[in-house]
């Protein structure tokens, strides 16, 4: 039989390591084996691995501090004080030695150290990361801006005012964190700590020269892998080696990062950027239809990227002398669609969306209401092949059907919050069809197209 | 594990003399200071005491081991009390005390100092090296207790 055991003090100089001292003694004699972790002032010692916790009958907790007890998960657990460890170790080994070791639970935490162990070196795994530490800042920054919306779509103009504040958290920070958190969580998930810093710089960099969520995405595993190579090719003289966390591996990676961010790949986004601005102009001239579903495939590429910005400046430029546009309107609902389908794609296929998709599905259905596209960011980064053609096609039926209609709009941004705004919209019914339509076009896609989550997981 | 760079031959006493845990702990403390490892005796004795308060660090079997971390202290050290008499130290097993550590440690100790405690905290833990220890006479015995 094999216990394992941790114990911590709130100094961690004495005790932490009498009681596990304590311990090993009794446990000797009682002839069972122990593992004794010990959380000290000097940090983690005899660390219990998970192997060690597959093997385990129970764990005893000795401790006067907070013992994170997530990774015994279905191991039984014996609780205890420091002092009771020293005084009367041999009575927390027989109790733990007592309890029954609960097969069911065991199963399911080797499963979750299989996925652990795969996930480790996907690239999968490193995108998730990123993702999940994403989802909180689009839903907390997509709810507030369109909480400001509420107030009348230009009511953030006004320099002050409450939904000006609004706006200015949701949009001018909580979504400008989004894109370095991606980037940065990804090549901390590949590089630890060190992965953070020209993660998040390479994500910043990422929004100011328009490369996107995508841009983003490169960004991060560029910087972890970049941390990953220094820190195999630099060797320093052990009196030096403080150095490296604090000083080289963070300038060099950054600089690294940075160059090749705003180098090869801002050129390259800011000369399509332009190019496709230039081409729209010239579509034009053809078939309403045709450039309303071109729109909608762009609006919902790269969401935020080069493609998308051009296609939305394009949208803004029809109607800035005052007019309203059809071509305005087919970028609002190319924009609405993708988290919009989304949403409902969370709803109708429960299989095909972790948890904690399904929550941010939820806030995804009013972000799409609010034209607030970024909704559909996690989503996509999370899944960019199945997620990405299922919502260009679903924008592109949106831009399609709103030309089709003759919908026209005359302002820029708002999302439903256009409704109450006099001679905003022409045709809101038909509108609300074709956008409609187009969410429900990239909800059955992602049902089709995406695979449920344990066969993803598996591989 | 070097043990005599924290517990040098003039921090050790065979004769504690206060019969009380904060007198037997001054006296460890003066120890220390004339040693110059600590700079300020309060705030020292106020970091030990506060330790002391959360529960004591009597472990029962005759040890204490006072400790405390503060500004206070320099470098990282041991004064090792033997009283013949014993300390009323409200131990766990409530039996007076007769083997007193008391341990200092700065704010910022570097994991050597950390480690050596550690192995101390461990070895007591041990019934022989404490009767090695309360039957010492020379420093050299104690040294040899803690092998």
């Amino acid at each position: 039989m094999k216990l394992l055991a941790v114990t911590s003090c709130p100094t961690g100089i004495a005790h932490t390591y009498m009681a596990a001292e304590a311990l090993q003694m009794a446990a000797e004699e009682l002839g069972v084996q122990i593992k004794v972790e010990t959380y000290g002032s000097i940090g983690v010692e005899n660390e219990i691995t998970e192997d060690d916790i597959k093997e385990a009958h129970a764990v005893i907790i000795a401790a006067d501090t907070k013992i994170d007890k997530e990774k015994f998960e279905g191991l039984p657990i014996v609780e205890g004080s420091v002092q009771e460890a020293i005084k009367n170790p041999k009575k927390l080994i027989q109790e733990a030695m007592k309890l029954e070791k609960r097969e069911q639970p065991i199963e399911k935490i080797s499963k979750k150290d299989e996925k652990k162990v795969q996930g480790k070196k996907g690239p999968y795994q490193h995108l998730m990361t990123g993702v999940s530490y994403m989802i909180p800042f689009v839903v907390a920054g997509g709810i507030l801006i369109a909480i400001s919306f509420a107030f009348g779509i230009h009511a953030a103009e006004n320099e002050g005012t409450l939904p000006w504040a609004l706006n200015l958290i949701g949009g001018g920070s909580a979504f400008a964190l989004m894109i370095p958190v991606l980037s940065g969580f990804i090549a901390y998930s590949i590089a630890d700590r060190p992965g953070l810093v020209p993660g998040m710089i390479g994500g910043m960099l990422s929004s100011q020269i328009g490369a996107g969520f995508i841009g983003g995405i490169i960004a991060g595993f560029l910087a972890g892998y970049t941390i990953v190579l220094l820190k195999k090719w630099i060797k320093l003289p052990k009196t030096m080696e403080g150095l490296m966390p604090v000083l080289i591996l963070p300038l060099l990676s950054s600089l690294i990062v940075g160059l090749l961010m705003i180098y090869v790949i801002g050129t390259p986004a800011a000369a399509m950027n332009t190019g496709i601005s230039n081409w729209l102009d010239n579509l034009q001239e053809g078939s309403a239809i045709i450039l309303g579903l071109v729109i909608g495939l762009m609006m919902a590429f790269d969401m935020g990227g080069p493609i998308n910005k051009a296609a939305y400046t394009f949208g803004v430029g029809t109607i800035a002398a005052g007019q309203s546009s059809s071509v305005m309107a087919a970028v609002m609902a190319a924009g609405m669609t993708p988290p919009l389908g989304i949403g409902i794609a969370t709803l109708l296929y429960k299989n095909k969306f972790t948890k904690e998709e399904k929550e941010a599905g939820k806030a995804a259905l009013v972000l799409g209401l609010s034209f607030i596209t970024e909704g559909a960011i996690p989503f996509a980064a999370a899944d960019p092949i199945r997620v990405i053609p299922s919502l260009m096609v679903g924008s592109g039926v949106a831009g399609a059907l709103t030309m089709l209609f003759k919908v026209k709009l005359a302002v820029p941004h708002g999302g439903i919050f256009v409704l109450p705004i006099p001679n905003a919209v022409e045709g809101a019914l038909l509108y609300a069809v074709a956008i409609l339509v187009g969410a429900i076009v990239t909800a059955f896609m992602l049902g089709n197209l995406k695979k449920p989550i344990e066969s993803k997981d598996m591989h | 594990m070097d043990i005599e760079k924290l517990l040098t031959p003039n921090r050790i006493t065979f004769e504690l003399k206060g019969r009380t845990k904060e007198e037997a702990i001054e006296e460890l403390i003066e120890i220390l200071y004339k040693d110059r490892v600590i700079e300020d005796k309060q705030e020292f004795k106020s970091a030990v005491m506060k330790r002391e308060k959360e529960f004591s660090t009597g472990i029962g079997y005759g040890v204490g081991i006072p400790h405390g971390k503060s500004k206070a202290v320099k470098e990282a050290a041991i004064a090792l009390g033997i009283s013949k008499s014993g300390i009323e130290f409200d131990s766990m097993d409530g039996e007076p005390v007769d083997l007193l550590f008391l341990i200092a440690v700065p704010d910022k100790s570097d994991d050597i100092h950390l480690k050596i405690l550690s192995y101390i905290s461990r070895r007591l833990m041990h019934e022989e090296v404490r009767d090695r220890l309360k039957e010492a006479k020379t420093y050299n015995q104690i040294l040899e207790a803690f092998k």
